[in-house]
């Protein structure tokens, strides 16, 4: 339950254990939301519907579609990008005019379908779309809880890393820690 | 803007390449300045956070062609008072001998204008100076005149399960040399730097001053001994006067401001470097600027394991094996190391590695702290079709982003596959499941090859280049081979033995 979840995750951020910098990066990130600014309204709806089957989340916990959007309207760059591919606004546009027009309404597989072919068909585009979703989703806090990941809490060090040598604050920590 | 200081030397980049010979023409007393387009990272202010610390790397566009794209930003290339050693794993094996001689070997490659033996007193001392920590006995390439000067750091789970693995194959391992404290150290110009507390974020900086990044080791060193850095300096332009190199123009806070001295040393990197050469028009009497790129065959293979190893802990680069430095039937080896890895860069490899996405994606990425890693990285030959040039696209500055064209060859193929078929074997031996690899480059190397040639090379064997006084080249795009080994340690070798000639020219 993500009340819980969250209060968990603020519990630990505010801990002994987190760096100061590391605390205000990831507290910011676990309630940061965007206006949209680059996509038009029906791109927009239609990345957010994309977005939810490449990798699924609660866009009311975060917002993943609404990071994109923020990038592409700050012009920032991963630092590269395929030679034969467009920048990366007008790139990620040709991918969402690609999807049948009443993608939004389809069902779920017939969503995945058009997507398969999606990724088929420009596979350069769709690669970075799926990175850049799948790096918002896993550098989430929330998405860190529920994998047990806890190596933000570094500020003692860790002083064994052998196989299964877990200190109690990542036993403690997360839906798979309490899962052991 | 014309900034009237009298230098003898400007040196534009501060990594690997600029650093430890900013610091040693420091210390002779000569009047130095380093321009850095990028700023400092003090580590106490790093968060432990991978998307934060993005501004580690180059992150202006540079576009990849080829049959294999080369992918950059967070992948290849830093940004900042230290270069890419903010974000390096700080693996410092050294070159063996044959490396340096791969046409008297195989008949194809080029062989470097210079011996082991003469790095191997730089070697030497970059290991000492950095506080390299490592094996007391090193299984492979030729015994050291001294030990590393601290004990190995200590496995993590990766390692372990490929030591482990490697035993069952006869495969030889070590603990890696790292340079990463396992003591703590005193060092001259920085203060005392602990000893590494295996949080495991190497590659996104170190927020302890353990690892041996050039900021808390040379570039501290150089500021102490008089040596001026100006962060956020980004060059647009080398300048001439009289037939040499005189200068640079460069952006800072907005203006444009030129600076002048009487040696310049371009180490921006084997992606900058040229670009600077090409866009003034410096240096390429050979027309061999920009030629020459290659980046290292480095495929990875992933698998998950019953046991909760936490990636994220301990130095990423633990476990290393040459006992493919030489393979039959192949020009050149590999070697193999274990792996670390941060949560964000293990789920947006696996994401463009595998295309997975959906249930599938998030049901991998939830056994994160299951996941263990090898790669290797290989030797890479030479091919025309591999080069950096000038592209018609502009970039927020008006200049032409770089365009890299970048293809594996036949023996690069080879040895992907062999490398790939061996790691999936020591995975398969500690039962790893949905086992998959990455096919990968890593780092950029060559562009600016030095030689004796001058019509065939850019640089001689000191960094000087052939065609134009005043200009000397420190970087990664002077190795006229990838090597088969990391090339950080080496760079800094290269570097104090370009400072040692370019003290003596100036002297003479
Ligand atoms: C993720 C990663 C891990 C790595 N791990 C290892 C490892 O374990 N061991 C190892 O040996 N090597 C490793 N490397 C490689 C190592 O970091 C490089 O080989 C080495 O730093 C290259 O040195 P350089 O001087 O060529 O360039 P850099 O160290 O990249 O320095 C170039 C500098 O020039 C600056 N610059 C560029 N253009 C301009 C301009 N126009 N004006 C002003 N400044 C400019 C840049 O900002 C940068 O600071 C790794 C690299 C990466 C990306
Ligand atoms: S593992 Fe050690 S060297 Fe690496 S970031 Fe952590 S403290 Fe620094």
């Amino acid at each position: 339950m993500s009340a819980q979840e969250r209060a968990a995750v603020i519990a630990a951020l505010n801990g002994p254990t987190v760096t100061a910098p590391t605390r205000a990066t990831l507290l910011e990130r676990l309630d940061a939301r965007y206006g949209r600014q680059f996509l038009s309204e029906t791109e927009f709806a239609r990345l957010r519907a994309v977005a939810l089957r490449l990798v699924p989340h609660d866009p009311a916990e975060m917002d993943l579609s609404g990071l994109i959007d923020q990038r592409l309207h700050q012009n920032l760059s991963d630092g590269w990008r395929y030679a034969d591919t467009p920048a990366d606004g007008p790139a990620y546009q040709g991918l969402l005019a690609a999807l049948p027009s009443n993608f939004e309404t389809l069902s779920g597989d017939e969503q995945d379908a058009a997507i398969h072919k999606l990724q088929a068909d420009q596979p350069h585009p769709f690669e970075d779309l799926l990175a850049e979703l799948t790096e918002g989703f896993m550098a989430h806090p929330l998405t860190q809880y529920r994998f047990g990941y806890a190596g933000f809490m570094d500020a003692p060090g860790w002083p064994r890393v052998g196989p299964n040598e877990l200190e109690a604050r990542e036993i403690a920590y997360g839906e798979s820690g309490n899962d052991q | 803007m014309t900034n009237n200081l009298e230098l003898d030397v400007l040196v534009i980049g501060t990594g690997a390449g600029g650093a430890p010979l900013l610091a040693r023409l420091a210390a002779t007393g000569l009047r130095v300045l380093a321009l850095e387009a990028g700023v400092r990272h003090r580590p106490a202010e790093m968060p432990t956070d991978e998307v934060a610390q993005a501004g580690l790397f180059w992150m202006d566009e540079r576009l990849s062609a080829g049959k294999d794209p080369v992918g950059f930003g967070r992948n290849n290339s830093g940004r900042g008072v230290g270069g890419s050693t903010l974000h390096y794993t700080a693996y410092t094996p050294r070159a063996q001998p044959d490396d340096f001689e791969l046409l008297k070997e195989f008949g194809q490659g080029v062989d470097w204008p210079l011996s082991y033996a003469d790095l191997e007193p730089y070697y030497d001392e970059v290991e000492q100076f950095l506080g390299v920590s490592g094996p007391s006995e090193y299984p492979w390439g030729p015994p050291r005149q001294r030990p590393y000067p601290h004990p190995a750091l200590p496995l993590n789970g990766a390692a372990l399960l490929m030591e482990q693995a490697a035993q069952q194959s006869g495969i030889r391992t070590s603990a890696a040399a790292n340079a990463a404290l396992s003591r703590p150290q005193e060092q001259e110009g920085y203060g005392l730097r602990p000893a590494c507390s295996n949080r495991g974020f190497c590659q996104a900086g170190c927020s302890t001053g353990a690892k041996a990044s050039l900021d808390v080791t040379y570039l501290a060193l150089a500021e102490s001994k008089g040596a001026s850095i100006w962060e956020g300096a980004q060059v647009t332009k080398l300048l001439m006067q009289g037939g040499r190199v005189s200068g640079a123009e460069f952006v800072r806070d907005g203006k444009t401001q030129t600076l002048h001295a009487r040696q310049v040393v371009l180490a921006a990197g084997a992606i900058e470097t040229p670009r600077l050469l090409l866009l003034s028009g410096v240096g390429n009497s050979s027309g061999q600027v920009g030629r020459n790129f290659m980046a290292h065959v480095g495929v990875q293979v992933w698998g998950l394991v019953d046991d909760d190893l936490r990636p994220y802990k301990g130095i990423p680069g633990g476990l290393i094996s040459e006992d493919f430095h030489r393979i039959p039937g192949l020009v050149g080896g590999y070697l193999l190391q274990s792996l670390g890895v941060m949560p964000v860069t293990y789920a947006t490899q696996y994401a463009r590695g595998t295309g997975k996405w959906g249930a599938a994606l998030s049901e991998h990425l939830s056994q994160y702290n299951h996941v263990a890693g090898i790669n290797v990285l290989g030797e890479c030959l030479p091919y025309a079709g591999n080069f950096l040039e000038l592209s018609s696209e502009l970039d927020g500055r008006g200049l032409p982003k770089p365009l890299i064209h970048f293809s594996f060859g036949e023996n690069e193929h080879r040895m992907a596959e062999h490398a790939e078929a061996v790691m999936r074997d020591l995975w398969a031996k500690i039962g790893a499941r949905e086992v998959w690899a990455l096919p990968r480059a890593a780092h950029t190397i060559g562009t600016a090859r030095m030689g004796h040639d001058p019509s065939t090379n850019v640089v001689d064997a000191f960094g000087r280049s052939h065609d134009t006084p005043g200009l000397w080249i420190c970087d990664n795009s002077t190795f006229p081979s990838s090597l088969s080994v990391n090339p950080g340690l080496t760079q800094m070798a290269l570097s104090l033995r370009t400072a040692d000639a370019l003290i003596a020219e100036l002297r003479a």
